[in-house]
């Protein structure tokens, strides 16, 4: 039965996604819901949460805000933070609430930026999407709404596209930053880890941005489009060990499954054979795809895969493990923890 | 930038509910989400949420049905062999929630958990959120439907945090739910039933001894039910007694239904409070309740307490087992000094508070919804009690106080003040 689970749990919705690009930025950030979204984000889907102070916030809303739809409420309460806490920006990230009562997000961002003076975005995510795709907007609106201005390009600055928590495992850009400098690089900036709105706003200094995600690709062919910055696709975030024990089945058939970028680059690093296999559950381009990869709609989907095809090694997330065993998988299994899956961190 | 706001004891009482400050209302300002507030924003991330207690019936799996969203964080304790092969989801799409298709879907899902499970379960519990509340959808309708065609017990859960602030509220609905499966019997005089929590009371409880002292013979409690024959004798009791507000409805629904009636205790921490309440209880079941040997340990752990430490000056916080404002009450009363509690200030607060404010006017109260507890300086105290206090206060000696062992009574006070001691020493 589709979108039925009984092995795993759902994946980090698209609203945490979105949470997540924008979180270090210094913004009020507004989950539009009743309090159990905004719970599930930063209870769960935002490693920072615990050690990184953050002006999120729930909106509150109660059956009589969702039924008589008061936008002006939640306004005020918004105008009330801001007087009380400044923020650079707002943000309102939507949720099923107000994905069911049709709620104007463009009027609120029009409204929010009356009121407050200061940039108002509202991101319509709605809860029944996955992490990449409320990541896709949200990078998206974050560059088309900041990155305005054509400043003079810095000597090979590049900019890193795509890097959240969710996406790479890592919770401090510290450890994304050692890793980028172990691959010579040295004079970049990865947006939203470490960065400031600030960063985004002088996104077109960059001589060329490295896309991480699929969600940052959207955000980076717009920067490209505006400021004719070329971009690149790679991952260079993939734990040594796992690339090792990885590359020791390099002439097997191997099944990964994560998402779309790092998959590929995993495949790369083991050897880019024709013998290996990417899956994910998220977003997949056919532009970045090889004959055989696979979109996966749901459990069923990954049962019947690995029933039909005799894998060698499968390298995944091992909150699958038990349905990858049901299915009759009898080979090695390396566990790559993907936190938009089973929320394990690396760092 | 706006300091963390807060008003005093004295400044809320004189104010009364009708009056209080729009930073203490929780629905007139947005919600802050710190560490210090997951318990209201997402019950389940810690403790018992909606999902988790519906589990409550032994032997029973749930079914989830909502965006994937709703069930994020079932993955914390998802895995745990306690609710192994217990959660199974049903996802909904833009469609399903556009045309109401996915409740046509729930019987099928039903019968997949029921052919993929070895045993077959005591009860489907079907939970649903936000999104089927503003889509009106009668839940108990589709139940009664999978019950006809799978001849299993279907409950339904509701997860509604739109409707939190309601007089009946999602964890007051959900114990209404878990013992909804009860059914009519011979009840038993000397049997009873304690409820309240989803976690069994301290073993050590005096209650246990001083209601056997009163005649009663079987104690039971949904918590200790292992088998769903041991849920199903529940119904057996010739009362209940009623230790959580939030499980008033079900104890309603229980006299309604089963003509079991019920008392109602509160948990508290002041001793001469807790000797009051043993005393009606004993004039409800018509036996005078000796508690004169537990009353005096524990005035006697207090006072050692106090020799030993003197007047700490104390932060109490609102995630814990208790009521906030009743703790420090039950402190200042015993010669403690509280300098702030955070706490969500509601009507039935000011039962207590009056006499805070009378007792220690100054003491400071903050709301952790609060935006403005995003500026939160530290207060001078010397320990704390509360989880969200470990938030604010992680470099000062305290206690969460918040196990899934549940306090009680003076074995609780007493409790609460060895490990006081224990993290001080």
């Amino acid at each position: 039965m589709k979108k039925f689970l009984k092995y795993m749990s759902p994946f980090a919705p698209d609203q945490s996604g979105a949470c997540s690009v924008f979180y270090e930025l210094g913004g009020l950030i507004v989950i539009c819901d009743a309090g159990g979204c905004a719970g599930n984000i930063c209870g769960f889907d935002e490693p920072r949460w615990f050690e990184k102070k953050s002006a999120v916030f729930s909106a509150g809303l109660r059956d009589m805000d969702a039924i008589m739809g008061r936008d002006d409420k939640l306004i005020e309460k918004l105008s009330i933070a801001h007087s009380q806490l400044g923020g650079n920006f707002a943000l309102i990230v939507s949720t099923p609430v107000p994905a069911i009562i049709a709620t104007d997000l463009k009027s609120l961002e029009r409204m929010g930026e009356k009121k407050l003076g200061i940039p108002c975005i509202a991101i319509d995510t709605t809860g029944t999407n996955y992490y990449d795709k409320g990541e896709e907007k949200a990078w998206y609106r974050l560059f088309e709404r900041f990155a305005k201005e054509s400043f003079e390009k810095k000597d090979g600055k590049i900019g890193i596209i795509g890097a959240t928590p969710m996406e790479t495992g890592y919770k401090n850009s510290s450890s994304l930053r050692n890793q980028l400098e172990s691959i010579g690089l040295h004079n970049f900036v990865i947006y939203s880890m470490g960065s400031t709105i600030d960063d985004i706003q002088r996104a077109s200094e960059c001589e060329k941005n490295i896309v991480i995600s699929l969600a940052g690709l959207k955000a980076a062919k717009y920067l490209k489009d505006k400021f004719n910055i070329p971009y690149e696709i790679a991952f260079p975030f993939i734990p040594e060990d796992i690339i090792k024990k990885a590359s020791d089945y390099k002439d097997k058939k191997i099944l990964i499954i994560r998402s779309q970028f790092a998959g590929n680059e995993l495949r790369k690093q083991i050897g880019n054979g024709k013998n290996i296999t990417c899956a994910t559950w998220f977003m997949q381009d056919n532009d970045y795809a090889n004959d055989g990869d696979v979109k996966l709609n749901g459990e069923d989907d990954l049962y019947e895969l690995i029933k039909n095809e005799e894998f060698d090694l499968i390298i995944a997330d091992s909150d699958a493990l038990s349905l990858i065993k049901d299915a009759g998988f009898k080979g090695d299994f390396i566990d790559y923890p993907e936190f938009a899956v089973s929320g394990r961190i690396f760092d | 930038m706006t300091n963390a706001f807060f008003q005093t004891a004295k400044e809320i009482t004189d104010k009364g509910y009708e009056n209080l400050s729009t930073e203490l209302v929780s629905n007139k300002h947005l919600i802050y989400s710190s560490p210090a507030t997951l318990s209201f924003n997402s019950p389940g991330a810690k403790g018992y949420g909606v999902k988790r207690a519906g589990l409550a019936v032994p032997e029973s799996v749930m079914l989830l049905v909502s965006p994937s969203c709703c069930g994020r964080n079932t993955s914390l304790f998802k895995s745990s062999p306690e609710y192994k092969s217990r959660f199974f989801f049903q996802l909904l799409d833009d469609t399903d929630i556009v045309t109401g298709r996915h409740l046509m879907k729930i019987s099928d899902a039903c019968g997949e958990i029921l052919e993929s499970l070895e045993k077959r379960p005591s009860a489907i519990m079907i939970c649903i959120t936000c999104v089927d509340a503003l889509l009106g959808t009668d839940m108990e309708r589709i139940c009664r439907k999978v019950t006809d065609k799978y001849s299993i017990p279907c409950v339904a859960c509701y997860m509604y945090a739109l409707t939190r602030e309601k007089r009946l509220s999602p964890m007051a609905y959900v114990r209404t739910s878990v013992y909804s499966l009860l059914e009519k019997q011979k009840r038993e005089s000397k049997d009873m039933n304690i409820m309240g929590f989803f976690s069994p009371l301290n073993t050590n409880c005096e209650i246990y001894d001083l209601l056997k002292s009163a005649g009663i013979v079987n104690i039971r409690e949904l918590a200790r039910c292992e088998k769903f024959d041991d849920y199903k004798d529940l119904s057996k009791a010739n009362f209940n007694l009623v230790l959580n507000p939030e499980s008033r409805h079900a104890a309603q629904d229980m006299q309604k239904r089963l003509n079991i009636p019920f008392i109602e205790m509160l948990r508290l921490y002041q001793p001469d409070k807790i000797h009051n309440q043993y005393r009606l209880l004993g004039d409800a079941l018509g036996k005078k309740l000796d508690d004169s040997e537990y009353f005096e340990e524990t005035k006697k752990t207090i006072a050692e307490f106090k020799n030993k430490y003197g007047k700490l000056k104390f932060a109490v916080g609102e995630i814990l087992n208790g009521d906030a404002i009743e703790i420090a009450l039950m402190l200042v009363k015993e010669g403690f000094h509280v300098e702030c509690v955070f706490a969500t200030i509601g009507e039935l607060n000011y039962r207590f508070l009056k006499t805070l404010s009378a007792l220690s006017p100054e003491t400071k109260i903050y709301s952790n919804l609060s935006p403005t507890m995003l500026n939160y300086e530290k207060d001078d105290i010397d320990c704390f009690i509360g989880s969200d206090c470990l938030y604010y206060f992680s470099d000062k000696p305290g206690i969460e106080w918040c196990d899934e062992v549940e306090p009680f009574g003076y074995r609780g006070v007493i409790d609460l003040f060895n490990a006081l001691d224990k993290v001080l020493r």
